[in-house]
C-alpha cells in the first residue's frame, strides 16, 4: 500500500499543481475579465461620447446653416437676381458642405434647387414642420435611398415662382453613416440614430438598413425581457443614457445609448461584447496563453522527464526481464525441472519452460495453447490439478503432488514432484507450478530396491545353496565316511574292499564334480572364464556327446535321438570344450528330469546365414519329462536355482548347471531359451554362431571305388540329406524307405550289372529292420558290397548279431560325410592304416624319479607321498615354498627330477618359490620341471603358474592318471616345451 | 382619352368583322396542338369556344399528355403532321424544333403593339423575331415577404443584396425562418438567380448554348451557389430546406414560420392557405436576391404562346385565329376574373394582385424575362435542384456542383438532339 502511494506520488503532485494552477488561472481570468469589461465599457462610452458630440455638432451646424440661409434668402430682394443668387448660393454651399439636395418646402410639395417640383415630396418633414414650426430632422426615402433631412422654417418667400415657408437640406444616409462610423471594435460596431420610439433614422449597419424600429427588433431578436425593454424605452423617452448587455443571434452585445441632444433622438451603438473587449481580451488571452504555455511547457518538461525516467526504468526492467527470461529459458533447457505459470482465473498458460517438449514429448505450442495437453502423458492422473483443488491452495501458500509421466515420443517414464504456488503478481492471481524432476531419485530408488531384492534373492539363493550344498556334500561324504568305516571293518575281505573302494571313489567323484561346478560358476561370475577357440569336428563332438549321453539314457530306457537337419559344416571354429559342456549340461538335465522310458530329441539345425564364413547352429534339446512351472522358467538360468518338488528333491544337483550353461552361451555370443510346461516336458534352444574354416578341398573317394550307393531309412528327410551330401562329393545316391525295398533295389542293381558300391541301412525301420535286410542282401548278392548300419542307438548289444548278418560296419547318426568316410576307410583301404603294435602293459612314467614336494598340508603331503611311492618313485617334502626353495638350492645337481609345488602356502607361496628356484644358481635351476599342484584350477591359475616359471599344472584333488600324463610329458623335454608354448 | 379608346375598339371590331366575313375561313377547321393540361385551362377553353361561336370555324384540339408532349409533338413535326396552331412554353429555346422553318414569324402582326413589354420579350427568339402570341396567365416571380411579420420584428424589406443578407440574419436572430426554400420538390428558385446573368448578357447565353463556355466559366453561377450554400449553413433557409416541398410552402408562409419565399403572385390565389394566421394582404413583394444581382431581380411570367406553323394550307386562317385571340374583347372575355399579370396592355378584366401593383416601380426596374429556364438549351430545373441539393448535402463542393450542372445540361441537350 505504501509502495503504491509512493508510486502514485508524482501523479498526485502533478494533479495538485495542475489543479492549483487551474484555480489560480480561473480567478485570474475572472479578475482580468471584470477589469477588462469595465475598461472596455468605459472605452466604448468614451468613443461613442465623442461620436455623439460630433454628430450633435453636425446637427447644430445644419441648424446654423439653415438659419443663415433663411436670412440670406430673405435678404435677396431684387427679383431679377434673386433666383440666380439663391441658386448660386445653394450650389456653393452644397459643394462646401456636401449635402445631397436642397429643397424649398411648401405646404403640399417641395422644389429642388434645380427647380424640380415634387408634389408631396418630403411629406414627413413638411408635416413635422407645419405641426411644430421649428427645425426638424427626419428620415425620408426617395429614389431607393434613405435620406436624413434637416429642415427649418424660414421667412416665407418664393423661388422660381415656388412659394415656400421652409427650406431643407438632405443627406444620403450612406453618407451620413460614415460620420457615425467607428473604426474601433474591429469594424463590428453598429451605430444608429433612432427616435425614442425606436424608429431608426440612420444606420451604419453594414449592407444597409433593414431595421425599421430597433426597439421592436430588440424585443424579438434579443434576450432582453419586457422589463429591460421597458427600462430602455423609458431611458430613451427621458433622454437618459445607458449601457445594456444582451444576446442577439447567440452573440453577446453591448448596447450603449445616449441622447443626441436634439429632440428625442438617441445615438444607439450596438457592439459585440467580443469586439468591445477584443483588444483587452487579446492581451488577456496572450497573458493567459503565455502563462498556460509556460505551465504546459514546464508540465511537458516535467512529464517528459518523468516519462523518460519511467521509460528508462521500464527499458531497464524490460531488458532485465528479457535477460532473466532468456537465462531462465537457457537454465530450464539445461535442467530437467519444468516451470509453468497459469492465470488463476482463466487457467491460460502465461509461461511454460521450453524444456517441456524435451522432457515430456509434448509440443510446446500444444502446452501453451492448453495446459491440459500435458495430461496426455500423465500416467495416473491429469497434469492439470482440478480447479477445486487449486482453489484450495491458500493465497501465498503451496501444495505438492507426486506425478509420473511417460515421454510421448520415447516412452521414457519420468517422475516429478509438482509444487503449485498460489500467489499474486501485479495484482493478478497466478498459479506457479514447479515440476521438480525426481526421475533419477526414482530410478535410483528402483535400482536400490532391485539391488535389495537381488541381494535378498541372492542371499536366499545362497542360503538355499548352502542348504543344498550341505545336503549334496554330506550325501557323498556320508558314503565316503560310511564306506571308510566299513572298509576298516571288512579290510580282510578283498571283494568288500574293492566294492567299498569303488563306492568311495564314486562318491568322491560326485563330490568333486560338485566342487568343480561351484568353482566353475564362481569363475564365470567373476568374469575369469576365457574361451579356447580352435577348429573342431562337429560330427566328432556329437559322437562324443552321444557316447556320454546314450548310456545315461539307456540306463533310464529313454528314447534318445540325435537329429541333424540340413547340412551344417562338419568343421567349425570355436571352443569345443565349452560347447560340449553346454550340450552335456542340457542333455544331462533332459535325461535327469525325464522319467524312465521317456523321449529325448537332440536336434541340430543350421540356420540361414548370409556369410559362408560363418555358420549359425541351433541346438534343440527336447524332452517329455517333468517340465517346469512358468515361474521357475523365469529363473531357470539364475544360479543356485532348483525347482522344489517331489521329483527334483530326489535328484542331485547344485542348481548351477543352467546358470553355467547360460553364462557360457552368453560368453560365446549366443542365445539360449526355454519353453516348458509342467508335466509335458521342456525344450531348450541354443543358437551359436561359429566361424567355418576354409574348405580343404575335395578328396577323391577311394579312387572311384565308391561312386554309387544305396541308402534305406524310413525317414525320407535323412535319405535326401544323405543324397545331397554325397552328391556333393561325387557319389550317386539312391534311397528307399524300408528294408524290403532296400533288398529289392540292391538285388535289382546287382543283377543288372550296375550294383551299388556301398549300402547304408537304418537299423530300426518298420518291417524289415536294417540287420535283417542286410542279411537278405548278403544272401542274394554275396559279401562283396560293404553294408553299413546307420543308427542313433547304442549298437553294442547287437553288434555280434549284425556282424554275423553281414554288416560291415556301424555308423552313428547323424550322418556326416566325414564320419561316413572314416567308417568306409577300413573297408576300401584295409592296408592304408598302420596298425599299431599291441601295447604292452604301460609302465608309470614316474617310476624311479625323485620328487621334491612342497605341501603345507600334512595330510595332502602324506597322500601325495603315498601316491608317488605307489608309482615307484620317491620324494622329499617341504612345508612351505621357502623351505622347498632352500632344499633345492642346497641339493646337489640332479638330486631332484621334478618339483611338485603347492601354490598357497605359508611363509612363501609356490609362485615366489618357483621364481626363486629359477633364479638360483643351482645347476638344475633352469631345467628342472616344476609342476603346480593346487586347488586353484582356473585357466588364469594355469597361466600364472607358467608365468612364474613352472612347467605344468596339476589340479587338486590329484587324479592319478592326470599326474602320470603330466609327469610323463614333463619328463620328455621336447613335449614339455611344446605343452608350455601351447598353454602359454 | 375616352374618344381614343372608342376609336381603338371600333378599329378592332371592324377588323374582327372583316375577318369573320372573309368567306375563305368560314367553316374552316384549324388544328391546335398542345399539352393536354394547358389546353384544358378555362381561359383557353373560353377562347376556343368563343372563336368557334363567333367565326363558325372549328378547332380540332390535338392534346398530348404532359410527360410525352415534347417528344410526340416533335415527331409530328418531323413527320410533316404540323398543326395550324402550336402551343409551347418556349422552353429550351424550342431546340426540338426547326424554329425558322416550322414557325411563322409574327413581327408584323397588328396586335404586337398591344403586348406588354415583358410578354413581348418573352415571345421573341434570340434574333428578336416574335414567335407567338402570349396567351397565358402571367405572373411576377420574386421574393414575397410577410410585411406584417417584418414590421412586428422591427424590420423592413431589403433593397440590395447586402440588405437582404442583413435582413435574413435579423430574421434569424428574431427566431424566424427567413426564407422558405422548398428544395424537397420545387425547382424554380435557382432560375431566378440565373435570369439576370443571361438576360442582361444575351451573348453569354449564346456562348453557353453554343458550347463555347460552360457554367464554370460564369462566376455568377458560383456566386449564386456559394450564397445558397452559406445561407443554408447560416440557417437562412430554415432547417428543412431539403425536405420542404410544394405543399409545405403555404403552411409555412401562412403561419408566419417563414418570413419570405421565392414564388409568383398568382400562387397566392391558387395555392396559398387563406385561413392561416397571415393572409395575402400581409404579403408584399421585393426582388429575389441570390447574389447574382445587387439590386435583386424579378422574373417575368413563363408564358404559353400560340404559334402559327409554316407551310400549312390554313396559314391565313391561323393568323386570323391569333388576331381573334389578341382582340381585347376576346382576351378580356377569356381572362375575365383570372388572377394574372397582364400580357396585353388592354387587359382589364383580369385580377392583378396588390403585391404586384405596389411593387410596380421596383418590378419595372428589376424584372427580367424568364431566361434561364426557357433559353438555356438543356436546362432542366429538376436537374439543377438535384445538383444544388447535392451541394447542400455536402456530397460535393461548389466546383463539383457546377460540374454536375454542366453535365446535366449537356446530357439533356444531347438527349434532345438525339430525339430530334
Amino acid at each position: 500500500m505504501k509502495k503504491r502511494l509512493i508510486k502514485l506520488l508524482p501523479a498526485v503532485m502533478v494533479f495538485i499543481i495542475a489543479a492549483a494552477v487551474a484555480v489560480i488561472g480561473i480567478i485570474y481570468y475572472n479578475f482580468i475579465s471584470l477589469r477588462i469589461y469595465e475598461d472596455s465599457t468605459d472605452h466604448l462610452q468614451e468613443i461613442y461620447g465623442q461620436v455623439n458630440r460630433s454628430f450633435g455638432a453636425f446637427v447644430e451646424r445644419n441648424w446654423g446653416l439653415l438659419g443663415e440661409w433663411g436670412d440670406f434668402f430673405a435678404a435677396q430682394n431684387d427679383p431679377s437676381t434673386r433666383d440666380a443668387e439663391i441658386s448660386s448660393y445653394i450650389a456653393e454651399k452644397r459643394d462646401y458642405w456636401g449635402f445631397s439636395e436642397f429643397c424649398f418646402l411648401s405646404e403640399d410639395s417641395c422644389m429642388t434647387s434645380n427647380g424640380t417640383i415634387i408634389p408631396g415630396g418630403l411629406e414627413k418633414t413638411r408635416t413635422e414642420l407645419l405641426s411644430e414650426n421649428k427645425p426638424v430632422m427626419s428620415g425620408e426615402s426617395g429614389d431607393g435611398q434613405d435620406q436624413t433631412v434637416f429642415a427649418a422654417p424660414v421667412e416665407r418667400g418664393e423661388y422660381r415662382g415656388f412659394g415656400y415657408f421652409a427650406v431643407a437640406i438632405s443627406y444620403n444616409n450612406a453618407d451620413m453613416a460614415s460620420s457615425l462610423k467607428v473604426d474601433a471594435f474591429s469594424g463590428k460596431a453598429k451605430c444608429f440614430v433612432v427616435h425614442s420610439s425606436g424608429e431608426v433614422l440612420l444606420s451604419t449597419q453594414a449592407g444597409g438598413n433593414v431595421f425599421e424600429n430597433y426597439l421592436t427588433y430588440l424585443g424579438g431578436a434579443s434576450d432582453l425581457d419586457d422589463r429591460e425593454l421597458a427600462d430602455i424605452s423609458q431611458d430613451w423617452a427621458t433622454g437618459a443614457q445607458g449601457l445594456k448587455q444582451c444576446e442577439i443571434g447567440g452573440e453577446s452585445q453591448c448596447i450603449l445609448y445616449q441622447p443626441i441632444g436634439y429632440r428625442d433622438y438617441i445615438l444607439l451603438s450596438v457592439v459585440p461584447q467580443s469586439a468591445v473587449s477584443a483588444g483587452f481580451l487579446s492581451v488577456q488571452k496572450i497573458t493567459v496563453y503565455v502563462l498556460v504555455t509556460i505551465f504546459l511547457l514546464i508540465s511537458a518538461a516535467a512529464i517528459t522527464a518523468v516519462i523518460l525516467r519511467a521509460r528508462k526504468q521500464s527499458h531497464k526492467n524490460r531488458t532485465e526481464l528479457i535477460y532473466r527470461e532468456k537465462m531462465f529459458d537457457v537454465l530450464s533447457i539445461s535442467v530437467d525441472d519444468i516451470f509453468v505459470m497459469i492465470d488463476a482465473e482463466s487457467h491460460t498458460v502465461d509461461y511454460i519452460s521450453p524444456n517441456t517438449e524435451r522432457l515430456l514429448g509434448i509440443p510446446i505450442q500444444d502446452a501453451r495453447k492448453d495446459i491440459r495437453a500435458l495430461g496426455r502423458c500423465a500416467v495416473s492422473r491429469d497434469f492439470v490439478v482440478p480447479k477445486d483443488e487449486l482453489e484450495k491452495i491458500p493465497l501465498n501458500g503451496n501444495s505438492s503432488w507426486e506425478c509420473e509421466y511417460v515421454h510421448q515420443s520415447t516412452g521414457e517414464r519420468r517422475w516429478y514432484k509438482m509444487t503449485i504456488y498460489h500467489m499474486t503478481l501485479q495484482g493478478v492471481r497466478k498459479y506457479i507450478s514447479v515440476m521438480s524432476d525426481r526421475t533419477r531419485e526414482q530410478q535410483m530408488n528402483q535400482k536400490l530396491q532391485e539391488a535389495l531384492n537381488a541381494a535378498q534373492s541372492a542371499n536366499e539363493a545362497k542360503s538355499n545353496f548352502l542348504s543344498n550344498m550341505s545336503h549334496d556334500i554330506r550325501t557323498p561324504m556320508n558314503a565316503i565316511v560310511g564306506f571308510s568305516v566299513l572298509l576298516e571293518k571288512d579290510a580282510d575281505r578283498p571283494e568288500k574292499v574293492r566294492e567299498y573302494t569303488k563306492k568311495i571313489a564314486a562318491s568322491s567323484q560326485h563330490l568333486l564334480s560338485l566342487i568343480n561346478d561351484v568353482l566353475d560358476m564362481s569363475k564365470i561370475e567373476s568374469g575369469k572364464t576365457s574361451l579356447n577357440v580352435d577348429c573342431f569336428s562337429l560330427p566328432r563332438l556329437l559322437e562324443e556327446i552321444g557316447i556320454i549321453i546314450m548310456p545315461q539314457a539307456k540306463a533310464k530306457k529313454q528314447d534318445f535321438r540325435i537329429n541333424l537337419q540340413g547340412n551344417p559344416p562338419e568343421r567349425l571354429i570355436g571352443d569345443k570344450l565349452r560347447l560340449n559342456q553346454i550340450l552335456i549340461n542340457l542333455l544331462s538335465n533332459a535325461v535327469k528330469y525325464t522319467q524312465d522310458g521317456g523321449k529325448i530329441d537332440f536336434n541340430i539345425a543350421e540356420l540361414p546365414n548370409q556369410s559362408r564364413q560363418y555358420s549359425t547352429l541351433r541346438f534343440t534339446v527336447k524332452d517329455n519329462g517333468i517340465g517346469m512351472s512358468e515361474e521357475f522358467q523365469k529363473k531357470v538360468f539364475a544360479p543356485f536355482s532348483r525347482e522344489i518338488n517331489s521329483v527334483t528333491n530326489k535328484i542331485q544337483g547344485t542348481g548351477l548347471g543352467m546358470a553355467i550353461t547360460k553364462n557360457l552361451v552368453d560368453l560365446m555370443g549366443g542365445i539360449i531359451g526355454v519353453e516348458s510346461k509342467t508335466g509335458e516336458g521342456s525344450v531348450f534352444t541354443v543358437e551359436l554362431t561359429f566361424a567355418v574354416p576354409e574348405d580343404e578341398g575335395q578328396e577323391a573317394w577311394f579312387g572311384g571305388k565308391v561312386s554309387k550307393m544305396l541308402i534305406a531309412d524310413d525317414e525320407e528327410d535323412i535319405c535326401r540329406s544323405v543324397e545331397e551330401l554325397m552328391e556333393d562329393v561325387g557319389v550317386e545316391v539312391s534311397f528307399v524307405t524300408d528294408g524290403d525295398a532296400a533288398v529289392e533295389e540292391a538285388v535289382r542293381a546287382h543283377d543288372s550289372g550296375s550294383g551299388y558300391n556301398v549300402i547304408l541301412l537304418d537299423w530300426k525301420m518298420p518291417g524289415t529292420d536294417g540287420v535283417a535286410a542286410a542279411k537278405k542282401i548278403r544272401e542274394r548278392i554275396g559279401a562283396d558290397v560293404p553294408i553299413l548300419v546307420l543308427t542313433s542307438y547304442d549298437w553294442s548289444d547287437i553288434e555280434d548279431e549284425a556282424r554275423e548278418a553281414g554288416i560291415s560296419a556301424f555308423m552313428p547318426k547323424p550322418f556326416f560325410v566325414s564320419t561316413f568316410r572314416e567308417a568306409l576307410k577300413p573297408l576300401f583301404e584295409p592296408y592304408s592304416e598302420e596298425k599299431e603294435p599291441e601295447a604292452e602293459p604301460e609302465e608309470s612314467p614316474m617310476k624311479g624319479l625323485h620328487f621334491l614336494v612342497a605341501e603345507d598340508n600334512e595330510l595332502n603331503a602324506e597322500i601325495i607321498t603315498e601316491m608317488i611311492e605307489m608309482e615307484g618313485a620317491t620324494c622329499e617334502t617341504a612345508v612351505n615354498g621357502l623351505e622347498a626353495a632352500e632344499m633345492f638350492e642346497k641339493s646337489e645337481k640332479g638330486r631332484f627330477d621334478l618339483i611338485l609345488m603347492d601354490v598357497q602356502m605359508p611363509v612363501m607361496n609356490g609362485y615366489d618359490a618357483t621364481k626363486r628356484i629359477r633364479a638360483s644358481s643351482h645347476p638344475d635351476a633352469a631345467k628342472i620341471p616344476i609342476a603346480a599342484m593346487t586347488a586353484n584350477t582356473f585357466a588364469e591359475d594355469v597361466r600364472d603358474a607358467l608365468a612364474s616359471g613352472m612347467n605344468g599344472h596339476l589340479a587338486k584333488p590329484i587324479d592319478m592318471k592326470a599326474m602320470r600324463e603330466l609327469i610323463g610329458r614333463l619328463m620328455r623335454p621336447e613335449i614339455s616345451d611344446k605343452e608350455t608354448e601351447n598353454e602359454a | 382619352m375616352k374618344l381614343k379608346a372608342i376609336l381603338l375598339a371600333a378599329v378592332f371590331s371592324l377588323a374582327a368583322l372583316a375577318s369573320s366575313c372573309s368567306g375563305g375561313s368560314k367553316g374552316t377547321t384549324l388544328t391546335v396542338m398542345g399539352k393536354k393540361s394547358d389546353l384544358e385551362k378555362n381561359y383557353m377553353t373560353r377562347i376556343f369556344e368563343l372563336y368557334e361561336k363567333k367565326t363558325g370555324n372549328n378547332l380540332k384540339i390535338i392534346a398530348f399528355e404532359d410527360s410525352e408532349f415534347e417528344i410526340k409533338a416533335a415527331e409530328k413535326f418531323k413527320n410533316g403532321e404540323k398543326p395550324d396552331i402550336f402551343m409551347h412554353f418556349h422552353n429550351s429555346d424550342l431546340d426540338l424544333f426547326d424554329v425558322e422553318n416550322d414557325f411563322y414569324m409574327l413581327n408584323d402582326e397588328a396586335w404586337t403593339e398591344d403586348l406588354t413589354e415583358s410578354a413581348d420579350a418573352y415571345c421573341r427568339d434570340k434574333s428578336g423575331n416574335l414567335l407567338g402570341l402570349p396567351f397565358w396567365e402571367n405572373s411576377v416571380s420574386g421574393c414575397y415577404y410577410n410585411k406584417t411579420l417584418l414590421k412586428s420584428l422591427g424590420l423592413k424589406p431589403a433593397a440590395t443584396q447586402a440588405e437582404f443578407d442583413v435582413l435574413c440574419q435579423a430574421l434569424c436572430d428574431s427566431g424566424c425562418e427567413p426564407i422558405c426554400w422548398p428544395g424537397g420538390g420545387c425547382s424554380w428558385m435557382a432560375q431566378f438567380g440565373l435570369d439576370p446573368v443571361f438576360a442582361d448578357d444575351p451573348e453569354l447565353l449564346e456562348s453557353l448554348n453554343s458550347g463555347e463556355i460552360s457554367y464554370k466559366d460564369i462566376p455568377e453561377v458560383a456566386d449564386m451557389l456559394r450564397w445558397i450554400s452559406e445561407a443554408a449553413e447560416k440557417g437562412w433557409l430554415g432547417s428543412d430546406y431539403l425536405d420542404c416541398g410544394w405543399s409545405d410552402i403555404s403552411g409555412k408562409m401562412a403561419s408566419g414560420e417563414s418570413a419570405m419565399t421565392f414564388i409568383w403572385d398568382t400562387w397566392f390565389y391558387t395555392d396559398f392557405e387563406q385561413n392561416g394566421k397571415y393572409t395575402v394582404d400581409d404579403f408584399a413583394l421585393m426582388p429575389v436576391f441570390l447574389n447574382t444581382a445587387e439590386s435583386g431581380t424579378y422574373e417575368g411570367g413563363n408564358l404559353n404562346m400560340m404559334m402559327v406553323c409554316k407551310g400549312g394550307e390554313r396559314l391565313e386562317e391561323a393568323l386570323d385565329f391569333l388576331d381573334f385571340c389578341a382582340t381585347p374583347e376576346n382576351y378580356n372575355a377569356a381572362f375575365d376574373g383570372i388572377s394574372t399579370v397582364s400580357c396585353f396592355k388592354g387587359q382589364t378584366t383580369n385580377i392583378q394582385s396588390k403585391m404586384v401593383t405596389d411593387a410596380a416601380d421596383s418590378i419595372a426596374e428589376h424584372e427580367r424575362v424568364s431566361t434561364a429556364a426557357s433559353r438555356i438549351v438543356g436546362y432542366s430545373a429538376e436537374d439543377v435542384l438535384k445538383a444544388i441539393n447535392d451541394l447542400l448535402r455536402h456530397k460535393t463542393d461548389i466546383d463539383g456542383c457546377i460540374a454536375e450542372l454542366d453535365e446535366y445540361r449537356l446530357s439533356e441537350a444531347a438527349k434532345n438532339l438525339s430525339s430530334n
